[in-house]
């Protein structure tokens, strides 16, 4: 590991001055993706401003809705009665995502910002666009069973590998940021990360500086009928192939509102306004659900390994919707 | 006398050790002046090298530089051929393959190092497939692709074509398999022209290490000296390839003028350079009777040795005897090959060969029971193997064996037929994107020890030694990779003499220390080893005996008393104990035929599978391995060793998947090659029956170590039929393969 500067943060603003002011320089919150990078030589800050003791860890009823704070543990926010209540979505979401310990150490804002799990960007022997912009990607002619099917460009086909932000995007959460300035921002969560084009090195849309503070959660409807269908390898350590956020609300038997978000297929979480609309006023029903995954992978472009994920997709979103609605 | 200790699950011998982080693995030793060495490995598959250029930006003159003419000796690793250089100079033949080595004593300068040589090489065409290496698209290792071939001709096959009542055919294939041991390959050399050469390092076979080092730098046997540390396990990976990176260490050290060097390789090098299980393709032809008696067998099987021979001759001879299994079929023909591609050499893993050609077996033995009409069950009984009753290679088999008696134990404690009936019923009525389940079964058996006349050539040898407070050492190069070799030598030892097991330990395998006990490999150290292990101990009591200083029965204070005499007369008491075959065995290497091994474990393995048929998620949900093992001297070791066995097995069937594009493996990392975590496992349910094989120590003890690898993948795949009435031939059975077979048929 190369040598780095260790600073504590003693509040929002001065963490937020401090990483602005070194381009160099990182959060450091639970630690579970940046530290293993580090290690890797594949992230090489020279400052690591650890914002750990900061105030930000409550999870609180909020206008309707909910805040978590931004460093509040994965653990807590699945388990807290008001999440697991009102957003089982959310719950089942972050429960699905690494195991038991790291989710004990990792931070919701973390969780975010954790970087793709391609295997190229790891591996520093090989070029990657977005470890060192202008290499080249090794994926787009290597092994790409892992990567994108949607929204790639040629210069990165990796994917965005979490579960959480999933769940959240279907929950219409917001995002809110604190830069060096002190000004603050709110970032709808399908805006917060972005799509490769020509900067895969950027994952989001954050400035070098900002500091994610919360992610609110708006009342929802969508608490009866919602499921987070995850697809992968095996049980345990390991990020989803294919992965599906689906909300649906219900009004006798038809779907009055829905959400289909999928995951680890694009750069960001991929939400399907297609699905959406093809479900909106239709059946909850396997053939009005079928309709609905065509949709959702009807634009999907895959890659030389990786054409399963369009078959799978569909049939993650016909199973995540059947379950969502209570037919499976 | 004390009572027996064989048989109980006394605590390991390494395991306080092991678990308070005492012990000593390579990585944890450090030494003044130490370097560290790093390997440049070619980045294509097939080619002649034109040049090595060292870029700029590195103080070259800070590093020790290592090329194939700064071998002293012969540049090639002494296994059975010497085929495979240590460093290529003027052709590649695989991707990574070792041409150039560096050391310095900073880790980060020495990788940017690495990077910043240039190898410029002129490919050449390469082959990758068993199918273009036999069609010998280019003919890339000797004369015809080919490392070794065999024949097994049991009766007249030709004949029984015309009088079958039916034949059956059938083509199967198994992929590569990583061992994913948890310590990666690691050594520490020091070596120079006044000291000669020292190893210390994670390993299974010490003086395999000391016999490739003395072709290496061409010394005499003394001048050369292989410790093993604490190794992190093996699986078989650690059976060659020591002596690669041991050889690599010491070229560096020699160069270095005897400054330690070493050499840890991390995952993604492990992966991608080092030795993985055979790939293979088998092809049956069956014939049988309307009745279900099985007629004649006709087995071709083939393997993928990788760029250079290694151990493929003896991992083929391993897969061509098992080929055909534990059924009596009076005429039996196996043609068997290994062959050459470009790829880096394959290598020993648990079961060598046999997992490959069993699977092939037990997929074929459910095709024809199905061909007849009778249940997998049934058509087995009516064949399988009895005393008396002869194998392929015409090998009597002189102990009771009861392969029925093991399937019954196993139907019964799986309720198979029921559950068979049960899935039947429930399947037909699952719908499309349904769950579907299926019940399994496998039947087979695994060879102890060295094939053939291996043993009698190895001539092993243990030694005992006994100090004046009366402890016992074992002297073996035997060693301790996870899987209980102190322990068990130590129960062996301690019940022959009636001493205490604290009063036993093992001696560090050194080979300036300890004999040669033969390899850790083949299932071999309890049943062959153990008996040396027993004899040498009881040689010290003859000896105590025959000074007249100790009685027939004895107190652990007598036993002490006796070794203080002992050693204050005469000095040091040690006794020495070498194989003899036991009496009978005949074995013809010429018509690969006779008494292949000394004895054979007998298994039949049952798993349980459900089949997401939207996803194509497949999970094992239950499994129950049976088997006859002989005396189980540890208990709760012994279960851990079926247990871990059949844990890689459903890896092998099921997870893990090496992707190769242009002769190199691409997914070398622990998150994209999928081995299964306990979360994925189901219960292991391990039940064992004891017949005491005659020859075997501690009352009648058979090797177990590589029996659990071969039955897991029949077994699944056989379940996974039943569930989905689709018969997969290839394993690994990945979901896409799965999704591919499914909608074939639907």
């Amino acid at each position: 590991m190369r040598p780095f500067k260790y600073v504590r943060a003693s509040d929002a603003a001065a963490a937020a001055r401090a990483v602005a002011a070194n381009p160099r320089a990182k959060f450091l919150g639970g630690g579970t993706n940046i530290l293993d990078l580090m290690k890797e030589d594949v992230e090489r800050p020279n400052e690591l401003v650890d914002v750990t003791r900061l105030k930000l860890s409550e999870i609180k009823a909020a206008s309707g809705g909910v805040s978590i704070g931004a460093l509040a543990k994965n653990s807590d926010t699945a388990n807290h009665p008001l999440i697991r209540r009102n957003y089982p979505l959310l719950t089942q979401a972050i429960v699905a995502g690494a195991s038991g310990q790291l989710r004990n150490m990792a931070t919701n804002g973390g969780n975010l910002l954790q970087r793709t799990r391609c295997q190229y960007f790891y591996d520093t022997a090989m070029p990657c666009n977005k470890r060192e912009p202008g290499t080249g990607c090794g994926a787009l002619e290597g092994l790409n069973r892992i990567h994108a099917i949607f929204g790639w460009s040629d210069k990165c086909v990796a994917t965005y590998p979490g579960d959480m932000a999933n769940a959240l995007y279907a929950l219409d959460a917001v995002v809110r940021v604190r830069g060096a300035s002190g000004r603050e921002r709110a970032i709808p969560v399908g805006e917060f990360h972005r799509l490769p084009g020509d900067t895969p090195q950027q994952d989001s849309n954050l400035a070098h500086g900002e500091l994610i503070t919360a992610i609110d959660l708006p009342k929802s409807n969508f608490a009866k009928n919602s499921y987070y269908l995850k697809v992968r390898d095996r049980a345990s350590y390991a990020f989803a192939l294919v992965s599906v956020a689906a909300a649906l609300e219900l009004e006798r038997g038809r779907v009055k509102q829905a959400r289909v978000v999928l995951g680890s297929v694009a750069h960001k979480p991929w939400r399907s306004l297609e699905a959406e609309a093809a479900l909106v006023g239709g059946p909850a029903s396997e053939e009005s659900f079928r309709r609905a995954a065509e949709a959702a992978l009807a634009g999907a472009k895959p890659l030389a390994h990786n054409g399963y994920k369009v078959e799978l997709g569909k049939r993650a979103v016909v199973r995540a919707l059947m379950r969502a609605s209570r037919l499976a | 006398m004390l009572t027996e200790i064989v048989g109980k699950p006394v605590p390991r011998k390494e395991g306080r050790s092991k678990v308070t982080g005492a012990a000593r693995y390579v990585d944890d030793l450090r030494m003044p002046g130490m370097l560290y060495g790093a390997t440049v490995r070619s980045p294509v598959a097939r080619g002649r090298i034109r040049s090595v250029t060292f870029g700029e930006g590195v103080p070259w003159d800070e590093f020790v530089v290592v090329t194939a003419k700064d071998i002293p000796g012969e540049n090639a690793v002494a296994l059975i051929l010497l085929d495979q250089p240590y460093l290529a100079s003027e052709f590649v033949n695989h991707a990574e393959e070792p041409i150039l080595l560096l050391a310095h004593a900073d880790k980060q300068l020495l990788e940017r190092a690495r990077r910043a040589v240039h190898v410029d090489i002129e490919p050449l065409p390469a082959v990758f497939t068993l199918a273009d290496s036999l069609a010998r698209t280019q003919t890339i290792w000797g004369e015809d692709n080919i490392f070794k071939s065999y024949l097994v001709d049991k009766g007249n096959v030709d004949e029984v074509w015309a009088q079958a009542d039916l034949v059956v055919e059938g083509e199967y294939s198994t992929g590569a398999q990583e061992q994913l041991y948890i310590e990666t390959n690691g050594v520490i050399a020091v070596a120079n022209a006044e000291e000669g050469v020292t190893v210390w390092g994670s390993m299974q076979c010490p003086y395999y290490v000391h016999k490739a080092l003395l072709k290496l730098f061409a010394l005499p046997p003394e001048r050369v000296r292989v410790v093993q540390c604490e190794t992190g396990g093996g699986f078989g990976g650690k059976e060659e390839y020591p002596s690669m990176i041991g050889g690599h260490a010491a070229l560096l050290s020699w160069k270095a003028g005897g400054r330690p060097v070493k050499i840890i390789y991390d995952r993604a090098e492990d992966m991608v350079a080092t030795t993985k299980r055979h790939p293979s393709l088998t092809r049956h032809r069956t014939a049988v009777s309307r009745d279900g008696r099985l007629l004649g067998m006709e087995i071709e099987f083939v393997v993928d040795g990788g760029a250079y021979a290694t151990l493929s001759a003896v991992v083929l001879s391993r897969g061509t005897i098992h080929a055909a299994g534990p059924y009596n079929c009076p005429n039996v023909r196996i043609r068997s090959r290994a062959v050459a591609t470009n790829v880096p050499p394959h290598g020993a893993f648990r079961g060598f060969g046999a997992p490959q050609s069993i699977f092939a077996l037990e997929r074929q033995m459910d095709k024809v029971a199905a061909a007849v009409g009778l249940s997998p069950a049934e058509f087995r009984r009516r064949n399988f193997i009895r005393q008396g009753e002869t194998t392929a290679t015409g090998q009597v088999i002189r102990e009771p064996v009861d392969m029925a008696g093991l399937l019954d134990r196993a139907f019964e404690l799986t309720d198979y037929q029921a559950k068979r009936e049960r899935f039947a019923r429930e399947n037909a009525a699952v719908g499309a994107g349904g769950v579907k389940r299926g019940i399994g079964f496998a039947s087979f058996m695994h060879g102890a020890g060295f094939t053939g006349s291996g043993e009698d050539y190895l001539k092993s040898i243990v030694g005992a030694e006994a100090d004046a407070s009366g402890r016992v050492r074992i002297l073996a190069a035997s060693t301790e990779i996870g899987q209980g070799t102190n322990t068990i030598f130590a129960q062996i030892a301690s019940d022959a003499l009636g001493l205490n097991y604290d009063l036993v330990e093992m001696a560090q395998p050194d080979t300036g220390n300890v004999p040669d006990s033969g390899p850790t490999v083949a299932s071999r150290t309890c049943m062959i080893v153990g008996r040396l292990v027993e004899s040498a101990a009881l040689g010290l009591r003859q000896t105590l005996q025959g000074a007249g200083l100790l009685a027939d029965e004895y107190t652990e204070g007598d036993w002490r008393e006796a070794c203080r005499q002992y050693v204050e007369r005469y000095g040091a008491l040690k006794s020495f104990s070498q194989y003899k075959p036991p009496p009978g065995v005949r074995w013809d290497d010429e018509k690969y035929e006779g008494d292949a091994y000394g004895a054979f474990a007998w298994a039949v393995y049952v798993a349980e599978v459900s089949v997401d048929t939207l996803t194509y998620e497949t999970r094992v949900d239950d499994f129950v391995a049976v088997q006859e093992v002989g005396k189980v001297v540890h208990p709760i070791l012994a279960a851990g060793q079926i247990e871990g066995g059949v844990a890689q097995a459903i890896g092998f069937t099921l997870y893990e998947n090496v992707v190769w594009q242009d002769g190199r493996m691409v997914n070398n990392g622990m998150t994209n090659y999928v081995m299964p975590t306990s979360v994925d496992l189901p219960p292991i349910r391990v039940h064992f029956e004891e017949q005491p094989y005659e020859y075997g120590p501690a009352g009648g003890a058979k090797g177990i170590g590589e029996l659990p690898m071969d039955g897991g993948a029949p077994a699944i795949l056989n379940a996974i039929e039943q569930a989905t009435g689709v018969s997969f031939t290839h394993v690994p059975l990945m979901p896409e393969a799965l999704m591919r077979g499914l909608s074939e048929t639907t």
